[in-house]
């Protein structure tokens, strides 16, 4: 029987997704577990499972369409195997036919134990363990990598990480230049394929190198076939992502009642601070940057103040126990904001390592939709652009966030003298619905403490 | 260098240690009558015209009688060769070999020796439940015996000749289907593999598996006809493209452990594929043996391929499908990948 490829129902919030590419063509043979086509969710570009064994027989939708959740846009059939309605004169097997006729076929044949192939599949993922074979362990603890760092990029038995897995991924690392995030947005702007351009100076694709390649390919294809021109602008199809950024923002600036709260402090002694942490790092280590620190100030004083760590969809407030902590990031596809999980609970290193890893996995677009959600306090940090103040708006159903400016030396005055202090410009937003003036003002000067007196948060 | 089937193969062996050492002699069920077949197999055609009955010695059908006689002849310090018609009825003798030939020498602290060879022929060949089973695991699992698994006339020769002269009780399995097909006792489906052997002298020494083909992917360990199917597999994965290396273990007991480690640690997969069937085989021992010694080289699941845990059937349909496949063992390779 040909298996039909459904669309699976990855986001929550949508019910098309963008067909992104097949990775198999009409005919290839595929196995049941490999990755078959991919899409795009308002979250995330994902993998998605051919859901059986056989060739690749039908194709129902193309790159760029909108696919329904749920609907058939292919099938799987054994090779040989004729599809319904392509031949008409085609009496069923002896199986089928019986199967039809609601006889059970097995139960009068003696127990024969298939062996050799298929087996039993591997237990349903559990979050946190990740299937590689041993020999991909070795591997791959020799190289100094880790398995998180290939998860779902498995392409052995049941999806688990092989050698060939870790062998792919050395190569890739070797092999692919890095690309600065201005090049990576202006080469999706203009449909350019980064694979195409010839970084300047060897290992880094700047904005100048895509900007010489786009002069050398003519207009023609700085102008994408979603983008029809008309005279000297451009109509951009919206991505998903894009959609979503958008609807979330209009609900946020129409439901919430903001009010931003702003500080300086003097961020002198936690730049020191981190300074002699990252002398003091091990090779390989992930470094802790300025956002890290406030990530656990922010768990440290939210334990103060359980009322800003909490969601409000309008009727009811939700206090929650844990800090899951939002991080606003800057992609290519659009503004996303991946969360840790139980930050109060980690530590500095810690913190480092995983929110490099999400901040990574999002730039790339292999972030999950569950790694996307169920934030409850969020933060947002400009200063690496050089914003020194701004207004962060609320990633609701949060009711506050909070955002980072850049630290510049500043003369400042203190007893008597003047010195030159590192400054940081902070703002909280909360929602005055649920969070008034004086305790938002408390809130953010219990930041700037632990800021000023940064030895405080081992305690 | 002339070629032979591994019948021919087994009986110039027998020929040149008879030959060799007047202590050897054989003993079994119509194996020199005038007329008869030499043995059930021919393997020991013609061989009592040349030794005379004195050398070749034909029993009443009693199997306990011939193991029993085999184990006392060479306690006395005979080189007895004896045989069964069929593996099967190897379970007639389980006493004699199990518990006296097997344990003398270790409850003795050396003092006796038992130097027999006890050839069986194994493999399902339409012949129903009884005259089918592949019994080498059996006796795997006995400390005190060896136990081979000849292949192709130049291990059925060298071989023999080992497990003659050595000092333990020694097992040689023979296939059915791999005796050779010509001749009046050839089985349908024989495959027949006629192989160059030496006229000089020569020795396999037991314990010495062998690559029959070098591949890079996955190690398949197969026995006896299996060998020959995991070989054929191999060709077919070929075009996977996937590069298979195949083992012939030639001896169960001692195992070429080192040779399999090496290959399995170099490919990162393993199958094995037996005849018998699959549960408590001795191809679980070889997984247990590679789970434990090599698992960080590991890159996939141990398969084995074997016989579904049902006695031989004898409709041939059956039959088909209980024997591994060529294709069953591309099935197992693949799902691997």
């Amino acid at each position: 029987m040909p298996i039909d490829i459904l669309v699976p129902p990855l986001s929550q919030t949508m019910d098309t997704l963008v067909l992104v590419e097949w990775v198999k063509k009409v005919g290839d043979p595929v196995t049941k577990g490999e990755t078959l086509f991919t899409v795009e969710t308002d979250k995330a570009t994902l993998e998605v499972e051919a859901p059986g064994t056989g060739v690749l027989r039908t194709i129902l939708a193309k790159p760029g369409d909108e696919i329904k959740v749920k609907s058939v846009i292919g099938s799987i059939a054994e090779p040989g195997e004729v599809l319904q309605g392509t031949v008409a004169a085609v009496s069923p097997s002896p199986a089928e036919k019986s199967q039809s006729l609601g006889i059970a076929v097995s139960s009068s044949q003696p127990v024969i134990t298939t062996i050799g192939s298929g087996g039993s599949s591997l237990p349903v993922e559990r979050p946190g363990r990740i299937f590689a074979s041993p020999r991909a362990r070795r591997l791959a603890g020799q190289q100094g990598i880790s398995l998180t760092e290939l998860q779902s990029s498995g392409t052995g038995p049941q999806r688990a990480i092989i050698e060939r897995d870790v062998k792919a991924y050395l190569e890739q690392q070797s092999a692919s230049p890095r690309v600065t995030p201005v090049a990576r947005r202006m080469a999706e702007m203009a449909g350019v394929d980064l694979r195409t351009v010839v970084p300047a100076k060897a290992g880094t694709i700047t904005k100048a190198d895509v900007q010489a390649s786009l002069q050398q390919l003519g207009p023609s294809v700085s102008v994408p076939a979603s983008e029809v021109a008309q005279g000297t602008s451009w109509k951009v199809k919206l991505t998903p992502t894009r959609k979503t950024i958008a609807r979330r923002m209009l609900e946020s600036h129409r439901t919430v009642a903001p009010v931003t709260y702003m500080s300086e402090v003097d961020a002198t002694r936690l730049t020191k601070l981190r300074k002699r942490i990252l002398r003091e790092l091990r090779e390989g280590a992930d470094r802790p940057t300025i956002t890290d620190f406030l990530v656990r100030i922010t768990c440290l004083v939210l334990a103060q103040h359980p009322e800003l760590n909490a969601t409000f969809d309008g009727e009811t407030l939700e206090l929650h126990e844990s800090v899951h902590m939002a991080l606003a990031v800057d992609t290519p596809r659009g503004l996303l904001a991946p969360v840790i999980r139980n930050a109060e609970r980690k530590g500095l290193a810690e913190l480092a390592h995983l929110r490099s890893d999400l901040v990574d996995r999002a730039v790339k677009g292999t972030i999950t939709p569950q790694e996307l959600s169920d934030g409850t306090f969020t933060i947002t940090n400009l200063g690496t652009l050089g914003i020194d103040h701004f207004t962060p708006i609320i990633n609701t159903p949060q009711v506050a966030i909070l955002g980072v400016g850049r630290i510049r030396e500043v003369p400042a005055v203190k007893k008597g003298k003047i010195r030159i202090r590192q400054v940081m410009g902070l703002a909280v937003t909360c929602d005055h619905r649920i969070i008034d003036g004086a305790p938002a003002a408390r809130f953010l000067k219990d930041i700037c403490t632990l800021v000023e007196r940064p030895d405080m948060i081992w305690l | 260098m002339p070629k032979m089937t591994i019948a021919e193969a087994l009986r110039q062996a027998i020929r040149e240690e008879m030959q060799r050492d007047e202590r050897v002699f054989c003993i079994g069920e119509d194996i020199g009558v005038e007329g008869g077949f030499g043995g059930a197999f021919t393997v020991t055609l013609g061989l009592s015209q040349e030794f005379g009955h004195d050398r070749i010695i034909d029993t009443p059908i009693s199997e306990a009688a011939i193991a029993g006689m085999a184990v006392g002849a060479a306690i006395a310090g005979m080189r007895p060769i004896a045989d069964v018609q069929y593996g099967d009825f190897l379970f007639n003798m389980m006493d004699q070999l199990a518990n006296q030939a097997a344990k003398l020498r270790y409850m003795s602290g050396g003092t006796l020796s038992v130097p027999m060879v006890m050839r069986a022929p194994v493999g399902t060949t339409g012949r129903g439940a009884q005259h089918a089973q592949s019994l080498e695991a059996f006796f795997t699992h006995v400390p005190g015996l060896k136990v081979v698994c000849p292949a192709t006339a130049y291990d059925a020769k060298g071989l023999l000749k080992s497990a003659v002269r050595d000092d333990n009780p020694v097992l040689v399995f023979e296939h059915k289907l791999l005796y050779g097909s010509k001749g009046p006792r050839s089985e349908k489906g024989a495959i027949s593999p006629v192989g160059e052997v030496p006229e000089e002298e020569y020795l396999v020494p037991i314990g010495k598996g062998i690559i029959r083909r070098p591949g890079k992917d996955v190690t398949i360990v197969a026995n006896l006809l299996m060998m020959y199917r995991a070989l054929a597999a191999a060709e077919t994965l070929a075009d996977h493209p996937i590069d298979v290396e195949v083992i012939d273990p030639r001896s169960l007991v001692p195992l070429d452990k080192d040779l399999i480690l090496e290959s399995v640690s170099k490919t990162g997969r393993l199958v094995i594929v037996e005849e018998d069937n699959l549960t408590n085989g001795w191809g679980a021992e070889v997984a247990a043996l590679v789970s434990d010694k090599a698992f960080w080289w590991l890159d996939a699941p141990i398969k084995r391929v074997a016989a579904p845990d049902v006695p031989p059937p004898f409709a041939p349909v059956l039959e088909g499908e209980y024997v591994p496949s060529e294709q069953k063992i591309v099935d197992a390779v693949l799902s691997m990948f």
